[in-house]
Protein backbone atom coordinates (compact mmCIF):
# COMPACT_ATOMS: atom_id res chain seq x y z
CA UNK A 1 0.00 0.00 0.00
CA UNK A 2 2.93 2.34 0.55
CA UNK A 3 4.69 1.39 -2.07
CA UNK A 4 1.69 2.23 -4.33
CA UNK A 5 0.97 5.97 -2.44
CA UNK A 6 4.98 6.05 -3.07
CA UNK A 7 4.48 5.76 -6.62
CA UNK A 8 1.50 7.96 -6.94
CA UNK A 9 3.31 11.07 -4.96
CA UNK A 10 6.66 10.39 -7.45
CA UNK A 11 4.12 10.51 -10.64
CA UNK A 12 2.57 13.83 -9.29
CA UNK A 13 5.61 14.99 -8.53
CA UNK A 14 7.17 14.12 -11.86
CA UNK A 15 4.23 15.87 -13.85
CA UNK A 16 4.83 19.19 -11.72
CA UNK A 17 8.06 19.09 -12.65
CA UNK A 18 6.91 18.67 -16.47
CA UNK A 19 4.87 21.77 -15.67
CA UNK A 20 7.50 24.03 -14.17
CA UNK A 21 9.64 23.18 -17.19
CA UNK A 22 7.28 24.05 -19.50
CA UNK A 23 6.61 27.48 -18.01
CA UNK A 24 10.43 28.00 -17.90
CA UNK A 25 10.48 27.57 -21.39
CA UNK A 26 7.64 29.57 -22.03
CA UNK A 27 8.95 32.47 -19.90
CA UNK A 28 11.96 32.02 -22.00
CA UNK A 29 10.03 32.53 -25.47
CA UNK A 30 8.19 35.59 -24.23
CA UNK A 31 10.95 36.82 -23.44
CA UNK A 32 12.35 36.70 -26.32
CA UNK A 33 9.17 38.65 -28.01
CA UNK A 34 10.39 41.58 -26.60
CA UNK A 35 13.63 41.58 -28.19
CA UNK A 36 15.14 43.09 -31.07
CA UNK A 37 14.83 41.55 -34.28
CA UNK A 38 18.67 40.24 -34.74
CA UNK A 39 17.52 39.84 -38.50
CA UNK A 40 19.84 42.17 -41.18
CA UNK A 41 16.86 44.09 -43.66
CA UNK A 42 18.53 42.67 -46.44
CA UNK A 43 18.25 45.68 -49.21
CA UNK A 44 18.02 47.89 -47.07
CA UNK A 45 20.64 46.79 -44.23
CA UNK A 46 23.76 44.95 -45.25
CA UNK A 47 26.65 43.33 -43.37
CA UNK A 48 29.63 44.67 -43.94
CA UNK A 49 32.02 42.06 -45.63
CA UNK A 50 34.91 41.00 -43.77
CA UNK A 51 38.69 41.98 -44.87
CA UNK A 52 38.90 38.42 -45.80
CA UNK A 53 35.78 37.70 -47.40
CA UNK A 54 36.25 35.82 -50.73
CA UNK A 55 33.96 37.46 -52.97
CA UNK A 56 34.12 37.67 -57.45
CA UNK A 57 37.93 38.05 -58.21
CA UNK A 58 39.29 41.23 -59.62
CA UNK A 59 41.47 40.73 -62.56
CA UNK A 60 44.16 43.72 -63.37
CA UNK A 61 44.73 43.05 -67.10
CA UNK A 62 48.08 45.18 -67.57
CA UNK A 63 49.55 43.12 -64.60
CA UNK A 64 48.97 39.50 -66.01
CA UNK A 65 52.03 38.09 -67.78
CA UNK A 66 49.74 35.27 -69.33
CA UNK A 67 52.26 32.43 -67.33
CA UNK A 68 48.58 30.34 -66.93
CA UNK A 69 49.64 29.80 -63.13
CA UNK A 70 45.85 30.30 -61.85
CA UNK A 71 44.63 27.47 -64.52
CA UNK A 72 46.95 25.34 -63.16
CA UNK A 73 45.97 25.62 -59.41
CA UNK A 74 42.06 25.92 -60.17
CA UNK A 75 40.37 22.59 -59.07
CA UNK A 76 38.62 22.76 -62.14
CA UNK A 77 41.11 25.10 -64.71
CA UNK A 78 38.58 27.45 -64.66
CA UNK A 79 40.06 30.45 -65.97
CA UNK A 80 40.47 30.79 -69.62
CA UNK A 81 43.59 32.79 -70.29
CA UNK A 82 44.20 33.83 -74.44
CA UNK A 83 47.26 34.93 -75.45
CA UNK A 84 49.70 34.55 -78.11
CA UNK A 85 53.45 34.56 -78.73
CA UNK A 86 54.71 37.69 -79.55
CA UNK A 87 58.10 36.95 -81.20
CA UNK A 88 59.23 40.11 -81.96
CA UNK A 89 59.68 40.87 -78.05
CA UNK A 90 59.77 37.27 -77.05
CA UNK A 91 57.25 37.51 -74.67
CA UNK A 92 53.57 36.22 -74.37
CA UNK A 93 51.27 38.95 -74.98
CA UNK A 94 47.47 38.60 -73.35
CA UNK A 95 44.53 38.69 -75.41
CA UNK A 96 41.63 37.59 -73.41
CA UNK A 97 40.80 36.91 -69.96
CA UNK A 98 37.94 35.00 -68.23
CA UNK A 99 36.71 33.47 -65.59
CA UNK A 100 32.38 32.02 -65.60
CA UNK A 101 31.51 32.57 -61.61
CA UNK A 102 28.24 29.66 -62.04
CA UNK A 103 31.40 27.64 -61.99
CA UNK A 104 33.88 29.22 -59.53
CA UNK A 105 33.88 27.88 -56.14
CA UNK A 106 35.55 30.66 -55.00
CA UNK A 107 38.57 28.66 -53.21
CA UNK A 108 41.30 31.40 -53.76
CA UNK A 109 44.15 29.35 -55.52
CA UNK A 110 44.33 31.21 -58.39
CA UNK A 111 44.64 34.65 -56.30
CA UNK A 112 47.42 33.20 -53.44
CA UNK A 113 49.28 31.63 -56.41
CA UNK A 114 49.35 34.88 -59.03
CA UNK A 115 53.07 35.72 -59.22
CA UNK A 116 52.02 39.31 -60.43
CA UNK A 117 48.91 39.81 -57.92
CA UNK A 118 47.07 40.73 -60.95
CA UNK A 119 44.37 38.78 -59.21
CA UNK A 120 42.62 39.18 -56.00
CA UNK A 121 39.50 39.24 -54.16
CA UNK A 122 36.75 41.94 -53.68
CA UNK A 123 33.81 41.52 -51.49
CA UNK A 124 31.01 41.87 -54.26
CA UNK A 125 28.49 38.87 -53.44
CA UNK A 126 25.67 39.76 -54.72
CA UNK A 127 26.19 37.94 -58.31
CA UNK A 128 22.38 37.16 -59.14
CA UNK A 129 21.27 37.12 -62.99
CA UNK A 130 18.70 35.72 -65.14
CA UNK A 131 20.71 33.94 -67.39
CA UNK A 132 23.53 31.89 -66.23
CA UNK A 133 25.96 32.59 -69.33
CA UNK A 134 25.87 36.40 -67.97
CA UNK A 135 28.43 35.15 -64.65
CA UNK A 136 30.93 34.27 -67.42
CA UNK A 137 32.78 37.35 -66.48
CA UNK A 138 35.60 38.91 -69.22
CA UNK A 139 38.78 41.01 -68.44
CA UNK A 140 36.45 44.06 -68.89
CA UNK A 141 34.01 42.86 -66.37
CA UNK A 142 36.92 41.68 -64.05
CA UNK A 143 38.10 44.37 -63.92
CA UNK A 144 35.75 46.73 -62.59
CA UNK A 145 35.80 47.42 -58.89
CA UNK A 146 32.38 46.62 -56.43
CA UNK A 147 30.60 49.39 -54.91
CA UNK A 148 31.11 49.82 -51.32
CA UNK A 149 28.47 49.17 -49.04
CA UNK A 150 29.79 51.98 -46.51
CA UNK A 151 29.16 54.21 -49.41
CA UNK A 152 25.94 53.07 -50.44
CA UNK A 153 23.35 55.90 -49.48
CA UNK A 154 20.29 53.64 -49.66
CA UNK A 155 22.07 50.98 -47.74
CA UNK A 156 22.66 51.31 -43.32
CA UNK A 157 25.76 48.86 -43.49
CA UNK A 158 25.80 46.79 -39.99
CA UNK A 159 29.17 44.78 -38.63
CA UNK A 160 29.52 41.46 -38.27
CA UNK A 161 29.06 40.71 -34.99
CA UNK A 162 33.69 39.62 -34.55
CA UNK A 163 33.83 43.75 -35.42
CA UNK A 164 31.43 44.97 -32.57
CA UNK A 165 32.74 46.51 -29.34
CA UNK A 166 32.78 43.81 -26.57
CA UNK A 167 29.60 42.63 -24.78
CA UNK A 168 28.00 44.54 -27.90
CA UNK A 169 25.31 42.28 -29.72
CA UNK A 170 23.38 44.37 -31.94
CA UNK A 171 25.14 46.32 -34.68
CA UNK A 172 22.05 49.22 -35.05
CA UNK A 173 22.42 52.45 -33.32
CA UNK A 174 26.03 52.01 -32.70
CA UNK A 175 27.70 55.36 -30.87
CA UNK A 176 30.37 56.77 -33.18
CA UNK A 177 33.94 55.90 -33.02
CA UNK A 178 32.91 52.50 -31.31
CA UNK A 179 36.00 49.61 -31.76
CA UNK A 180 35.88 45.94 -32.12
CA UNK A 181 37.31 43.59 -29.27
CA UNK A 182 40.67 43.52 -29.17
CA UNK A 183 43.57 45.33 -31.25
CA UNK A 184 43.18 46.31 -34.72
CA UNK A 185 46.45 44.72 -36.93
CA UNK A 186 48.49 47.80 -36.91
CA UNK A 187 48.15 48.36 -33.03
CA UNK A 188 49.82 44.73 -32.91
CA UNK A 189 52.48 45.54 -35.28
CA UNK A 190 52.91 48.54 -33.30
CA UNK A 191 52.79 47.06 -29.84
CA UNK A 192 55.25 44.21 -30.71
CA UNK A 193 58.84 45.17 -30.28
CA UNK A 194 60.83 45.64 -33.78
CA UNK A 195 62.52 42.40 -34.64
CA UNK A 196 65.66 41.92 -36.57
CA UNK A 197 65.61 39.48 -39.56
CA UNK A 198 67.91 37.39 -38.45
CA UNK A 199 66.96 34.38 -39.35
CA UNK A 200 66.40 35.45 -43.07
CA UNK A 201 69.64 36.60 -42.83
CA UNK A 202 71.19 32.82 -41.66
CA UNK A 203 68.96 31.43 -44.53
CA UNK A 204 70.50 33.99 -47.42
CA UNK A 205 74.41 33.34 -46.18
CA UNK B 1 -30.34 37.63 -16.19
CA UNK B 2 -31.78 39.95 -19.09
CA UNK B 3 -31.89 38.93 -22.38
CA UNK B 4 -30.11 41.18 -24.55
CA UNK B 5 -30.75 42.05 -28.04
CA UNK B 6 -32.76 39.48 -29.85
CA UNK B 7 -31.70 40.21 -33.52
CA UNK B 8 -33.62 36.68 -34.57
CA UNK B 9 -36.65 37.82 -33.14
CA UNK B 10 -36.73 41.88 -34.29
CA UNK B 11 -35.77 40.90 -37.68
CA UNK B 12 -38.64 38.42 -37.92
CA UNK B 13 -41.71 40.54 -37.12
CA UNK B 14 -39.69 43.52 -38.89
CA UNK B 15 -40.53 41.43 -42.08
CA UNK B 16 -43.86 39.99 -40.62
CA UNK B 17 -44.98 43.95 -40.33
CA UNK B 18 -44.20 44.46 -44.10
CA UNK B 19 -46.88 41.75 -45.15
CA UNK B 20 -44.33 38.20 -44.98
CA UNK B 21 -46.18 35.29 -43.91
CA UNK B 22 -43.98 33.89 -40.76
CA UNK B 23 -42.62 30.96 -42.23
CA UNK B 24 -41.15 33.14 -45.28
CA UNK B 25 -39.86 35.87 -42.32
CA UNK B 26 -37.81 32.59 -41.24
CA UNK B 27 -36.63 31.92 -44.47
CA UNK B 28 -35.09 34.86 -44.79
CA UNK B 29 -33.26 35.07 -41.77
CA UNK B 30 -31.85 31.66 -41.71
CA UNK B 31 -29.54 31.79 -44.55
CA UNK B 32 -27.78 35.38 -42.53
CA UNK B 33 -26.29 34.01 -39.83
CA UNK B 34 -24.75 31.23 -41.45
CA UNK B 35 -23.45 33.52 -44.09
CA UNK B 36 -21.97 35.70 -41.15
CA UNK B 37 -20.58 32.69 -39.33
CA UNK B 38 -18.81 31.54 -42.33
CA UNK B 39 -17.19 34.81 -43.43
CA UNK B 40 -16.82 35.35 -39.44
CA UNK B 41 -14.65 31.76 -39.47
CA UNK B 42 -12.77 32.74 -42.19
CA UNK B 43 -11.69 36.07 -41.26
CA UNK B 44 -10.62 34.11 -37.72
CA UNK B 45 -8.47 31.99 -39.93
CA UNK B 46 -7.00 34.99 -41.55
CA UNK B 47 -6.60 36.77 -38.32
CA UNK B 48 -4.66 33.54 -36.95
CA UNK B 49 -2.46 32.95 -39.56
CA UNK B 50 -1.12 36.30 -39.56
CA UNK B 51 -0.94 36.33 -35.91
CA UNK B 52 0.99 33.03 -36.07
CA UNK B 53 3.76 34.09 -38.65
CA UNK B 54 3.97 37.57 -36.40
CA UNK B 55 4.42 36.04 -33.04
CA UNK B 56 6.39 33.19 -34.43
CA UNK B 57 8.74 36.05 -36.50
CA UNK B 58 9.20 37.76 -32.43
CA UNK B 59 9.60 34.73 -31.02
CA UNK B 60 12.68 34.08 -33.38
CA UNK B 61 13.47 37.83 -33.24
CA UNK B 62 12.71 38.40 -36.92
CA UNK B 63 10.20 40.70 -38.30
CA UNK B 64 8.04 38.45 -39.73
CA UNK B 65 5.85 39.90 -43.23
CA UNK B 66 5.90 43.23 -43.55
CA UNK B 67 5.46 44.98 -46.83
CA UNK B 68 2.41 42.62 -48.01
CA UNK B 69 -0.28 45.65 -46.45
CA UNK B 70 0.62 47.43 -43.26
CA UNK B 71 2.40 44.95 -41.16
CA UNK B 72 1.77 42.24 -43.02
CA UNK B 73 -1.46 42.04 -42.35
CA UNK B 74 -2.50 40.88 -46.41
CA UNK B 75 -0.09 37.94 -46.28
CA UNK B 76 -2.84 35.41 -45.48
CA UNK B 77 -4.91 37.03 -47.97
CA UNK B 78 -1.48 36.35 -50.76
CA UNK B 79 -1.15 32.94 -49.25
CA UNK B 80 -5.11 31.92 -49.74
CA UNK B 81 -4.72 33.78 -53.50
CA UNK B 82 -1.52 31.55 -54.15
CA UNK B 83 -3.23 28.10 -53.35
CA UNK B 84 -6.60 29.03 -55.62
CA UNK B 85 -4.69 29.54 -58.50
CA UNK B 86 -2.15 26.98 -58.16
CA UNK B 87 -2.60 23.30 -59.94
CA UNK B 88 -4.77 21.15 -58.51
CA UNK B 89 -2.91 17.81 -58.74
CA UNK B 90 -4.41 14.81 -58.34
CA UNK B 91 -1.75 11.53 -58.57
CA UNK B 92 -2.45 8.92 -61.09
CA UNK B 93 -2.05 6.22 -58.42
CA UNK B 94 -4.76 7.58 -56.19
CA UNK B 95 -8.42 7.46 -55.47
CA UNK B 96 -9.44 10.38 -57.57
CA UNK B 97 -12.90 10.10 -55.28
CA UNK B 98 -11.48 9.27 -51.93
CA UNK B 99 -8.59 12.06 -52.37
CA UNK B 100 -11.39 14.72 -53.04
CA UNK B 101 -13.91 13.64 -50.41
CA UNK B 102 -10.82 13.51 -48.38
CA UNK B 103 -10.22 17.53 -47.26
CA UNK B 104 -14.10 18.22 -47.92
CA UNK B 105 -14.83 15.55 -44.98
CA UNK B 106 -12.55 17.57 -42.50
CA UNK B 107 -13.38 20.76 -43.46
CA UNK B 108 -17.35 20.47 -42.95
CA UNK B 109 -17.25 20.09 -39.62
CA UNK B 110 -14.73 22.39 -38.31
CA UNK B 111 -16.91 24.64 -40.09
CA UNK B 112 -20.94 23.28 -38.85
CA UNK B 113 -19.38 23.29 -34.81
CA UNK B 114 -18.98 27.02 -35.20
CA UNK B 115 -23.33 26.76 -34.61
CA UNK B 116 -22.93 26.25 -31.22
CA UNK B 117 -20.72 28.67 -30.55
CA UNK B 118 -22.08 31.47 -28.26
CA UNK B 119 -21.03 35.51 -29.03
CA UNK B 120 -24.62 36.69 -26.54
CA UNK B 121 -27.35 35.91 -24.98
CA UNK B 122 -28.70 35.82 -28.21
CA UNK B 123 -26.00 36.03 -30.57
CA UNK B 124 -25.40 32.11 -31.65
CA UNK B 125 -26.25 30.57 -34.77
CA UNK B 126 -28.34 27.99 -33.16
CA UNK B 127 -28.58 27.12 -29.35
CA UNK B 128 -28.88 23.62 -29.54
CA UNK B 129 -29.66 21.93 -26.33
CA UNK B 130 -26.67 19.41 -26.55
CA UNK B 131 -24.83 21.96 -27.92
CA UNK B 132 -21.57 20.64 -26.76
CA UNK B 133 -21.90 17.40 -27.49
CA UNK B 134 -22.86 18.18 -30.90
CA UNK B 135 -18.94 19.57 -31.20
CA UNK B 136 -17.82 16.81 -29.58
CA UNK B 137 -19.93 14.06 -32.19
CA UNK B 138 -18.69 16.48 -34.55
CA UNK B 139 -15.51 17.00 -34.19
CA UNK B 140 -14.72 12.86 -34.28
CA UNK B 141 -15.71 12.97 -38.26
CA UNK B 142 -12.48 14.89 -38.78
CA UNK B 143 -10.04 12.10 -38.31
CA UNK B 144 -11.97 9.71 -40.69
CA UNK B 145 -11.44 12.36 -43.71
CA UNK B 146 -7.63 12.32 -42.53
CA UNK B 147 -7.74 8.64 -42.78
CA UNK B 148 -9.40 8.61 -45.59
CA UNK B 149 -7.02 11.20 -47.55
CA UNK B 150 -3.85 9.31 -46.05
CA UNK B 151 -5.14 6.56 -47.54
CA UNK B 152 -6.28 7.95 -50.73
CA UNK B 153 -3.02 9.33 -51.48
CA UNK B 154 -1.62 6.13 -52.28
CA UNK B 155 1.85 7.27 -50.44
CA UNK B 156 3.59 5.75 -47.54
CA UNK B 157 4.26 8.86 -45.66
CA UNK B 158 0.60 10.02 -46.11
CA UNK B 159 -1.17 6.32 -45.12
CA UNK B 160 1.47 6.69 -41.70
CA UNK B 161 -0.21 10.01 -41.47
CA UNK B 162 -3.46 9.35 -41.74
CA UNK B 163 -3.21 6.31 -39.37
CA UNK B 164 -1.00 8.80 -36.40
CA UNK B 165 -3.99 11.00 -36.97
CA UNK B 166 -6.89 8.96 -36.35
CA UNK B 167 -4.99 7.15 -33.97
CA UNK B 168 -4.25 10.74 -32.15
CA UNK B 169 -7.77 12.48 -32.62
CA UNK B 170 -9.39 9.16 -30.98
CA UNK B 171 -7.03 8.74 -28.09
CA UNK B 172 -7.95 12.39 -27.31
CA UNK B 173 -11.29 12.84 -28.01
CA UNK B 174 -12.03 10.69 -24.84
CA UNK B 175 -10.15 13.11 -22.05
CA UNK B 176 -11.59 16.07 -24.03
CA UNK B 177 -15.14 14.42 -23.49
CA UNK B 178 -14.64 13.28 -19.80
CA UNK B 179 -13.52 17.32 -19.31
CA UNK B 180 -16.78 18.39 -20.83
CA UNK B 181 -18.89 15.93 -19.21
CA UNK B 182 -17.63 17.69 -15.23
CA UNK B 183 -18.39 21.07 -17.11
CA UNK B 184 -21.79 19.80 -18.18
CA UNK B 185 -22.08 18.08 -14.80
CA UNK B 186 -21.40 20.86 -12.75
CA UNK B 187 -24.20 23.34 -15.21
CA UNK B 188 -26.89 21.13 -15.29
CA UNK B 189 -26.84 21.62 -19.07
CA UNK B 190 -24.79 20.57 -22.80
CA UNK B 191 -25.76 24.07 -23.85
CA UNK B 192 -23.51 26.32 -24.63
CA UNK B 193 -25.51 29.53 -23.24
CA UNK B 194 -26.45 27.79 -20.51
CA UNK B 195 -22.99 27.23 -19.67
CA UNK B 196 -21.82 30.84 -19.90
CA UNK B 197 -25.16 31.48 -18.03
CA UNK B 198 -24.31 29.33 -15.60
CA UNK B 199 -20.38 31.31 -15.02
CA UNK B 200 -22.49 34.65 -14.61
CA UNK B 201 -22.97 36.67 -12.15
CA UNK B 202 -19.87 37.18 -10.06
CA UNK B 203 -17.41 38.46 -12.80
CA UNK B 204 -14.04 36.77 -12.98
CA UNK B 205 -14.20 34.72 -9.96
CA UNK B 206 -17.49 32.56 -11.16
CA UNK B 207 -15.38 31.45 -13.95
CA UNK B 208 -15.51 27.73 -14.35
CA UNK B 209 -11.42 28.09 -14.24
CA UNK B 210 -11.63 28.40 -11.01
CA UNK B 211 -13.86 25.42 -10.34
CA UNK B 212 -12.13 23.14 -12.79
CA UNK B 213 -8.57 23.78 -13.31
CA UNK B 214 -7.44 20.23 -13.72
CA UNK B 215 -10.52 20.40 -16.14
CA UNK B 216 -9.12 23.16 -18.15
CA UNK B 217 -5.28 21.98 -18.59
CA UNK B 218 -6.77 18.34 -19.88
CA UNK B 219 -9.32 20.56 -22.46
CA UNK B 220 -6.51 22.94 -23.54
CA UNK B 221 -4.11 20.05 -23.78
CA UNK B 222 -6.35 17.46 -25.54
CA UNK B 223 -7.74 20.53 -28.05
CA UNK B 224 -3.87 21.47 -28.82
CA UNK B 225 -3.86 17.53 -30.02
CA UNK B 226 -6.86 17.62 -31.77
CA UNK B 227 -5.59 20.72 -33.90
CA UNK B 228 -2.52 18.94 -34.45
CA UNK B 229 -0.69 21.96 -33.42
CA UNK B 230 2.77 21.83 -32.24
CA UNK B 231 3.44 20.12 -29.31
CA UNK B 232 1.27 17.10 -31.26
CA UNK B 233 1.53 17.99 -34.64
CA UNK B 234 3.61 14.61 -35.68
CA UNK B 235 1.11 13.09 -38.28
CA UNK B 236 1.97 15.84 -40.20
CA UNK B 237 5.18 16.47 -39.48
CA UNK B 238 7.38 18.47 -41.99
CA UNK B 239 10.71 17.11 -41.03
CA UNK B 240 9.63 12.74 -40.76
CA UNK B 241 6.47 12.71 -42.57
CA UNK B 242 6.71 15.10 -45.14
CA UNK B 243 3.85 16.63 -43.85
CA UNK B 244 1.98 13.25 -43.58
CA UNK B 245 -1.59 13.18 -44.93
CA UNK B 246 -1.37 16.17 -46.92
CA UNK B 247 1.96 14.92 -48.82
CA UNK B 248 0.22 14.77 -51.98
CA UNK B 249 -2.47 17.34 -51.87
CA UNK B 250 -1.99 20.82 -53.80
CA UNK B 251 -3.58 23.85 -54.57
CA UNK B 252 -7.30 24.27 -53.31
CA UNK B 253 -7.26 20.84 -51.53
CA UNK B 254 -4.35 21.48 -49.59
CA UNK B 255 -5.73 24.90 -48.69
CA UNK B 256 -9.06 23.07 -47.45
CA UNK B 257 -6.92 21.25 -45.36
CA UNK B 258 -4.98 24.47 -43.74
CA UNK B 259 -8.09 26.13 -43.47
CA UNK B 260 -9.49 23.12 -41.43
CA UNK B 261 -6.58 23.29 -38.94
CA UNK B 262 -6.83 26.79 -38.24
CA UNK B 263 -10.45 27.01 -37.85
CA UNK B 264 -10.29 24.21 -35.72
CA UNK B 265 -7.75 25.88 -33.43
CA UNK B 266 -9.81 28.83 -33.61
CA UNK B 267 -12.74 27.31 -32.43
CA UNK B 268 -11.02 25.36 -29.79
CA UNK B 269 -9.88 28.52 -28.36
CA UNK B 270 -13.44 29.74 -28.41
CA UNK B 271 -14.96 26.88 -26.43
CA UNK B 272 -12.32 26.74 -24.40
CA UNK B 273 -13.33 30.31 -23.06
CA UNK B 274 -16.94 29.37 -23.11
CA UNK B 275 -16.19 26.25 -21.14
CA UNK B 276 -13.87 27.67 -18.56
CA UNK B 277 -13.03 31.67 -18.97
CA UNK B 278 -17.17 32.50 -18.90
CA UNK B 279 -17.43 32.94 -22.72
CA UNK B 280 -18.64 37.15 -23.20
CA UNK B 281 -18.75 37.65 -19.58
CA UNK B 282 -16.65 40.74 -18.72
CA UNK B 283 -14.25 40.18 -15.68
CA UNK B 284 -16.64 42.29 -13.39
CA UNK B 285 -20.35 41.87 -13.46
CA UNK B 286 -21.48 44.24 -15.60
CA UNK B 287 -24.78 44.38 -14.29
CA UNK B 288 -23.36 45.73 -11.29
CA UNK B 289 -22.14 48.36 -13.22
CA UNK B 290 -24.92 49.30 -14.93
CA UNK B 291 -26.59 49.60 -11.07
CA UNK B 292 -23.77 51.78 -10.02
CA UNK B 293 -24.45 53.49 -13.10
CA UNK B 294 -28.05 53.79 -12.49
CA UNK B 295 -28.81 52.57 -16.14
CA UNK B 296 -31.42 50.42 -16.32
CA UNK B 297 -30.10 47.11 -17.79
CA UNK B 298 -33.23 47.26 -20.44
CA UNK B 299 -31.52 50.65 -21.99
CA UNK B 300 -31.36 49.84 -25.18
CA UNK B 301 -27.55 51.92 -25.54
CA UNK B 302 -26.75 49.44 -22.66
CA UNK B 303 -27.58 46.32 -24.60
CA UNK B 304 -25.71 47.11 -27.81
CA UNK B 305 -22.71 48.15 -25.44
CA UNK B 306 -23.04 44.98 -23.40
CA UNK B 307 -23.58 42.92 -27.19
CA UNK B 308 -20.57 45.03 -28.58
CA UNK B 309 -18.38 43.98 -25.69
CA UNK B 310 -19.60 40.13 -25.38
CA UNK B 311 -18.14 40.11 -28.68
CA UNK B 312 -15.00 41.61 -28.10
CA UNK B 313 -14.40 39.54 -24.88
CA UNK B 314 -15.09 36.54 -26.46
CA UNK B 315 -12.67 37.05 -29.43
CA UNK B 316 -10.12 38.29 -26.93
CA UNK B 317 -10.23 35.60 -24.87
CA UNK B 318 -9.99 33.30 -27.66
CA UNK B 319 -7.29 35.08 -29.04
CA UNK B 320 -5.40 35.04 -25.82
CA UNK B 321 -5.39 31.05 -26.53
CA UNK B 322 -4.09 31.32 -29.32
CA UNK B 323 -1.54 33.34 -28.40
CA UNK B 324 -0.42 30.74 -25.86
CA UNK B 325 -0.78 27.96 -28.55
CA UNK B 326 1.47 29.72 -30.82
CA UNK B 327 3.47 30.96 -27.80
CA UNK B 328 3.56 26.83 -27.00
CA UNK B 329 4.92 26.02 -30.31
CA UNK B 330 7.96 27.45 -30.19
CA UNK B 331 8.78 26.43 -26.99
CA UNK B 332 7.77 22.74 -26.36
CA UNK B 333 9.49 20.40 -28.71
CA UNK B 334 7.09 17.57 -30.91
CA UNK B 335 6.61 14.59 -28.61
CA UNK B 336 7.03 11.15 -30.69
CA UNK B 337 4.24 8.52 -31.01
CA UNK B 338 4.87 6.16 -27.98
CA UNK B 339 5.33 9.25 -25.96
CA UNK B 340 2.09 11.10 -27.20
CA UNK B 341 -0.45 7.99 -26.75
CA UNK B 342 1.54 7.30 -23.19
CA UNK B 343 0.39 10.82 -22.60
CA UNK B 344 -2.87 10.06 -23.58
CA UNK B 345 -4.04 7.01 -22.47
CA UNK B 346 -1.75 6.56 -19.30
CA UNK B 347 -2.04 10.43 -17.98
CA UNK B 348 -4.98 12.51 -19.43
CA UNK B 349 -7.35 9.60 -19.17
CA UNK B 350 -6.87 8.60 -15.87
CA UNK B 351 -6.83 12.44 -14.43
CA UNK B 352 -10.18 13.43 -16.32
CA UNK B 353 -11.77 10.21 -14.61
CA UNK B 354 -10.34 11.53 -11.18
CA UNK B 355 -11.25 15.08 -12.02
CA UNK B 356 -14.75 13.80 -12.76
CA UNK B 357 -15.19 11.51 -10.08
CA UNK B 358 -13.59 14.84 -7.74
CA UNK B 359 -16.55 16.85 -9.39
CA UNK B 360 -19.42 14.73 -8.73
CA UNK B 361 -18.11 14.82 -4.73
CA UNK B 362 -17.90 18.47 -4.96
CA UNK B 363 -21.50 18.87 -6.63
CA UNK B 364 -22.83 16.58 -3.89
CA UNK B 365 -20.99 17.79 -0.78
CA UNK B 366 -21.22 21.81 -1.93
CA UNK B 367 -24.46 22.29 -4.17
CA UNK B 368 -23.92 26.36 -3.77
CA UNK B 369 -20.40 26.52 -5.20
CA UNK B 370 -20.48 23.65 -8.24
CA UNK B 371 -24.05 23.97 -9.37
CA UNK B 372 -26.12 21.79 -7.40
Amino acid sequence: MMNFLKQVGDYVKEAGQAAKFIGQGLSVTFDHMKRRPVTVQYPYEKLIPSERFRGRIHFEFDKCIACEVCVRVCPINLPVVDWEFNSATKKKKLKHYSIDFGVCIFCGNCVEYCPTNCLSMTEEYELSTYDRHELNYDNVALGRLPYKVTDDPMVTPLRELAYLPKGVLDPHDLPAGAQRAGLRPEQIVAATPAKTDSTKESNAS
Amino acid sequence: MNSGIDLQGTFIESLMDLGLPLGAAKAIWMPLPMLLMIIGATVGVLVTVWLERKISAAAQQRIGPEFIGPLGVLAPVADGLKLIFKEDVIPAKSDPWLFTLGPVIVVIPVFLSYLIVPFGQNLIVSNVGMGVFLWIALSSVTPIGLLMSGYASNNKYSLLGGLRAAAQSISYEIPLALAVLAIAMMSNSLSTVDIVDQQSGYGILGWNIWRQPIGFLIFWIAALAECERLPFDLPEAEEELVAGYQTEYSGMKFALFYLGSYINLVLSALLVAILYLGGWEFPIPLDAIAGWLNVSPTNPVFQVVTASLGITMTLLKAYFLVFTAILLRWTVPRVRIDQLLDLGWKFLLPISLVNLLLTAALKISFPAFFGG
